[in-house]
């Protein structure tokens, strides 16, 4: 009779340990994300596309005429700039409205669905809620959109934008350097492949070539790296978040620390 | 008593078991610093995948196309230019020889097919067999005559191309060889300069020094000196003639200096030059042929049927007509595969003429197909090894019980990296 009970004071003590951990916490299960093709095929995107596809093509008409009477670098220049203005004016023209329509869409339906970050599909190889036929069937409808009012709940998810990192002067040296060592590299290594007589030679040339780059750009470019992601995750304790990721992947909420990381790597 | 024994150490065995396995065991996702997110950095499990090494290889293929395609923007010689032109005429000439015979080719495979269906047209209306022999003569003559109307334009077309070309290489070889002897002279009127600067510089020590020169030589020729004053005689010629060379090279490294550097900007203008003239006189040409193509391309398709004979019904005589409007929609569709392949082609080739006057087009012709497609190899074979990589987290995050996994993040204060494990399993595959 006693035998009977070992069985099941064994399975027990298996479900204690293996179901029931030391300590738990609620899962993180405010985090959506959005497949933006899904919203970049809808027809009013892809007319407004065509739209500026064909401005733009008689735009570089345009720009190829007066491109050929410019009489100096400054010209091209100034003609150059002119000409991204007035392409980018009309493409907020054309695609300003549609963008500002999906950004209220986003965000009402994360705030439907309590979200405190939603992120480009992409980065998200697992889980998470995918709020795409949710905001495209939004989109579409007549329904007015209104303003969305800011997050609810801070995001335990935070970004950085590394676009504006990359302009830290530290940051802009290291890339310089990296692209002028690039093109010096370039010259030299060419002159020793036109030398190179068989292919193994020349391959034995491109892989020269290749590696020499690697490193350098490992020399250059790792420390800032290594440095940059570990302010960042400082920062990031502090500020209680798990993940940080880039500006880029974040369509809607999360936390902005860029400004704190500049700070920090600016010392 | 023995079976109470037996499952007491039954039990003991068991605890000690849970409990080591609970001690070395997997990590709380549910943790406050989890809270069920986790993280792959897919760059380094990348480096783990059995077919990396074959991404490296194929960056090795790449890399060595653009070494060997970046040529310098130097300005070639004049009769570079002529010999390249040549080779690059004769290419295109043999690329308008082969459109040629394959558009002849289709253009005698449709007429065939519109033969085939006039012919079976007039069965089945029961005008064969008499019928049939008018349907196949008339079409035959409106193939043959189309066809000949066809060949004599694109002969025309192909003879005026030719004409045009070598005209265009003429006269960019031409500006070449201008710009190049006007950067010459330019170069030899600064050489020239600069010596005639060294002469005066030299004279101008040689009469500044003159007296002092004099002076010691006399006092050299002195026999009265002793050999300390002799020696600081020579020392003090011997400074001078230092002094006047040290000035005289300093002079010469800095013209030296000087003359790379206005070689290195005259080619720099000379290049720029060549090129700004011939992209206009490239466009120019691009425009008289594009026009005449396009007259020759009007002419082609105002080509029409030969007139029906009398007697056919007029039914009969629009169902012909459709059929010949058909074949022809058929020859045309075909025809311009042709075509864009030529003009394809033709835009290689326009590409290395450019590189030829010192524009930096990158890899062409062979070496730019081979290049697209290694990188497209590249591309593929990255996108699958990737696939694979998320195929494997998806599973191990499922079974960790993890709520969503992120690649790549900037940073990690908590979350669970999934990246070592990952790693492991991918290294598996394959194997």
């Amino acid at each position: 009779m006693k035998l009977r009970i070992v069985p099941a004071l064994l399975a027990g003590l298996l479900l204690a340990v293996t179901a029931a951990p030391a300590s738990s916490a609620v899962d993180l299960n405010d985090v959506g994300f959005l497949d933006q093709a899904a919203i970049g095929n809808l027809t009013a995107f892809q007319s407004a596309n065509a739209q500026l596809a064909a401005y733009k093509s008689q735009l570089d008409a345009q720009y190829a005429a007066q491109i050929k009477k410019a009489k100096s670098d400054a010209d091209r220049q100034r003609i150059s700039l002119q000409f991204d203005q007035t392409f980018n004016d009309k493409k907020n023209e054309v695609l300003g409205p549609l963008y500002q329509r999906a950004q209220y869409a986003i965000a009402q339906i994360a705030a439907t669905r309590n979200l405190s970050v939603v992120v480009d599909k992409r980065i998200v190889i697992y889980g998470g809620q995918d709020i795409s036929k949710d905001v495209v069937k939004l989109l579409v409808s007549s329904q007015a959109l209104a303003p969305p009012a800011p997050p609810s709940a801070s995001s335990e998810i935070g970004y950085v934008d590394q676009t504006q990192l990359d302009t830290l002067p530290k940051v802009k040296d290291a890339n310089d350097q990296l692209a002028k060592f690039v093109s010096d590299q370039r010259a030299a290594y060419r002159g020793k492949y036109a030398q190179a007589k068989t292919d193994l030679q020349r391959q034995v040339v491109a892989g020269d070539y290749s590696k020499t780059v690697q490193d350098k750009q490992e020399a250059l470019l790792k420390p800032l790296v290594d440095q940059t992601k570990s302010v960042t995750a400082d920062i990031a304790k502090k500020k209680s978040l798990l993940l940080v990721i880039d500006r880029a992947d974040v369509i809607y909420g999360g936390t902005d620390i860029t400004k704190d990381v500049q700070d920090a790597l600016s010392k | 008593m023995s079976r109470m024994r037996l499952a007491s150490r039954a039990v003991t065995v068991a605890v000690v078991a849970l409990l080591a396995l609970a001690g070395c065991g997997r990590v709380d996702v549910n943790s406050p610093g989890i809270r069920g997110i986790g993280f792959v950095r897919l760059d380094e499990v990348v480096k783990h995948h059995p077919l990396y090494a074959q991404l490296g290889q194929l960056d090795d293929a790449i890399a060595a196309i653009n070494l060997a395609a970046s040529a310098p923007i130097v300005p070639h010689s004049a009769a570079q230019i002529a010999a390249d032109t040549k080779t690059l005429n004769a290419e295109l000439k043999a690329a308008q020889a082969r459109a040629g015979k394959i558009l002849r080719q289709k253009q005698n495979d449709y007429a065939n097919r519109e033969r085939q269906a006039v012919g079976a047209a007039l069965v089945a209306a029961g005008a064969a067999p008499a019928g049939a022999a008018v349907g196949a003569q008339m079409t035959a003559q409106s193939a043959q005559q189309a066809q000949n109307a066809a060949r004599a334009a694109n002969a025309d077309f192909q003879a005026y191309e030719r004409n045009v070309i070598v005209q265009n290489g003429n006269a960019i070889a031409a500006v070449a060889k201008q710009f190049q002897q006007q950067a010459d002279r330019r170069f030899r009127a600064r050489a020239e300069q600069l010596q005639q600067d060294e002469a005066q510089l030299s004279l101008r020590l040689s009469q500044a020094d003159a007296p002092t020169r004099l002076s010691l030589k006399t006092r050299l020729s002195n026999l009265a000196f002793d050999d300390a004053t002799r020696s600081s005689l020579r020392a003090q010629y011997a400074a001078l003639d230092k002094k006047e060379n040290d000035a005289m090279g300093a002079l010469r490294a800095r013209d030296r200096a000087n003359l790379n550097a206005y070689r290195a900007q005259l080619q720099s203008e000379t290049s720029a030059s060549i090129r700004a003239r011939a992209t206009q006189i490239n466009g120019q040409t691009k425009a008289e042929l594009q026009s005449r193509r396009d007259s020759v391309a009007s002419t082609i398709r105002g080509l029409g049927a030969a007139p029906l004979p009398p007697h056919l019904s007029p039914a009969l005589q629009s169902k012909i007509a459709a059929i010949h409007q058909q074949v022809q929609g058929q020859f045309q569709s075909d025809a311009q595969q042709t075509i864009d392949e030529y003009d394809a082609t033709k835009a290689d080739l326009d590409r290395q003429y450019a590189a030829l006057h010192g524009a930096d087009v990158g890899a062409t012709g062979a070496a730019a197909a081979q290049l697209a497609a290694l990188q497209q190899h590249r591309s593929d074979l990255y996108d699958k090894i990737v696939a694979q990589i998320k195929t494997e987290t998806a599973r191990i995050a499922h079974d960790r019980g993890l709520s969503v996994v992120f690649e790549n993040v900037e940073a990690a204060a908590g979350g669970y990296d999934l990246t070592n494990e990952v790693s492991k399993d991918v290294e598996g595959l394959h194997e």
